[in-house]
């Protein structure tokens, strides 16, 4: 892990923000930050986006393609030559 | 470190991305020698995701369907040149991504050029957020709510989302992907984070106007 960039005692929010970027990729612990001690908007931002991140997991993926996605990749190989003129892969039960 | 430099590769971080697949290594080498029912084993292993992403990057299965049908059929063409130099997965996922970017170009829509998408004007980014202190997203957010926000982000900032934030691909393995900087790739996280906040916001106070 890197070090939090350090940030300046007077920082204020259009600075703060500026380097939230870095201060995410950092993974240092943002509750500990003085701007966030007295700055509810930054603070709710950064819960906001903290959030956000949380919730992007709730959308790995869960539909298949459909079984004709399937057969159509079969029907295209076996129309489609190999450098050499043969198939690149032995039809399916020719094996 | 600045943002657009490069950074050593952590050893195996792509084993900790991606855990081996019981038998995966052993398909790959046989549909490299053109073994039909290995390729199919691969296909099996990886539709959902290949899938997945071309659902979320154009939010129409007939399209994604058909996509993914031809990523397949160039991972058939390419598989003899994959060389285990990374993940299997990131390298197809690599091909899909191409796959992705070349029909949203052939389509003419706007920023998916891969450099301009990248690099979106000011205008397009998220505001800095100064001063709003109305509506706290935590605990509020389902998956059906994210997911229309998130088809609603730019394709630049949602590629990089999903890969990200959904897939959870590191910030080296993405550039790599993309061909874009690493500095890039977080540049376009943390502004595709910042609109989603806004488009989720914009639909709660929608939603309590009602």
């Amino acid at each position: 892990m890197t070090d939090a960039p350090s940030l300046g005692k007077n920082m204020n929010c259009v600075e703060f923000q500026e380097k939230l970027p870095e201060l995410f990729e950092s993974q240092a612990d943002l509750t500990t930050e003085e701007h966030l001690q007295t700055c509810e908007n930054c603070a709710a931002l950064v819960r906001d986006l903290e959030y956000i991140a949380s919730q992007a997991k709730l959308l790995l993926p869960i539909h298949d393609p459909s079984p004709s996605v399937w057969e159509n990749i079969q029907t295209a190989i076996k129309q489609e030559p190999g450098a050499n003129g043969s198939p690149v892969l032995a039809p399916l039960g020719s094996s | 470190m600045s943002a657009g430099q490069t950074q050593a590769k952590p050893a195996n971080q792509h084993l900790r991305r991606n855990p081996p697949i019981a038998g995966e290594a052993e398909a790959i080498e046989k549909a490299q020698s053109g073994d039909a029912k290995s390729f199919e084993m691969l296909y099996a292993l990886h539709k959902r995701r290949v899938y997945s992403l071309c659902l979320r990057m154009l939010g129409n299965v007939a399209e994604a369907e058909d996509l993914t049908q031809e990523a397949f059929l160039q991972l058939y063409r390419k598989i003899g040149t994959f060389r285990g130099d990374s993940a299997f997965s990131t390298w197809l996922h690599r091909l899909a991504v191409n796959v992705v970017l070349m029909h949203l170009r052939k389509k003419g829509l706007p920023q998916v050029s891969l450099e301009e998408t990248l690099e979106p004007s000011q205008d397009d980014g998220p505001r800095k957020d100064i001063g709003a202190r109305d509506l706290m997203l935590s605990g509020s957010i389902d998956r059906v709510t994210l997911e229309r926000a998130v088809e609603n982000l730019p394709p630049g900032y949602r590629l990089v989302f999903v890969l990200h934030d959904v897939e959870g691909y590191e910030h080296n393995e993405i550039a790599d992907m993309l061909d874009c900087s690493i500095g890039n790739s977080k540049s376009q996280l943390h502004k595709a984070r910042m609109k989603l906040r806004d488009l989720l916001r914009s639909g709660q106070r929608k939603e309590s106007t009602v």
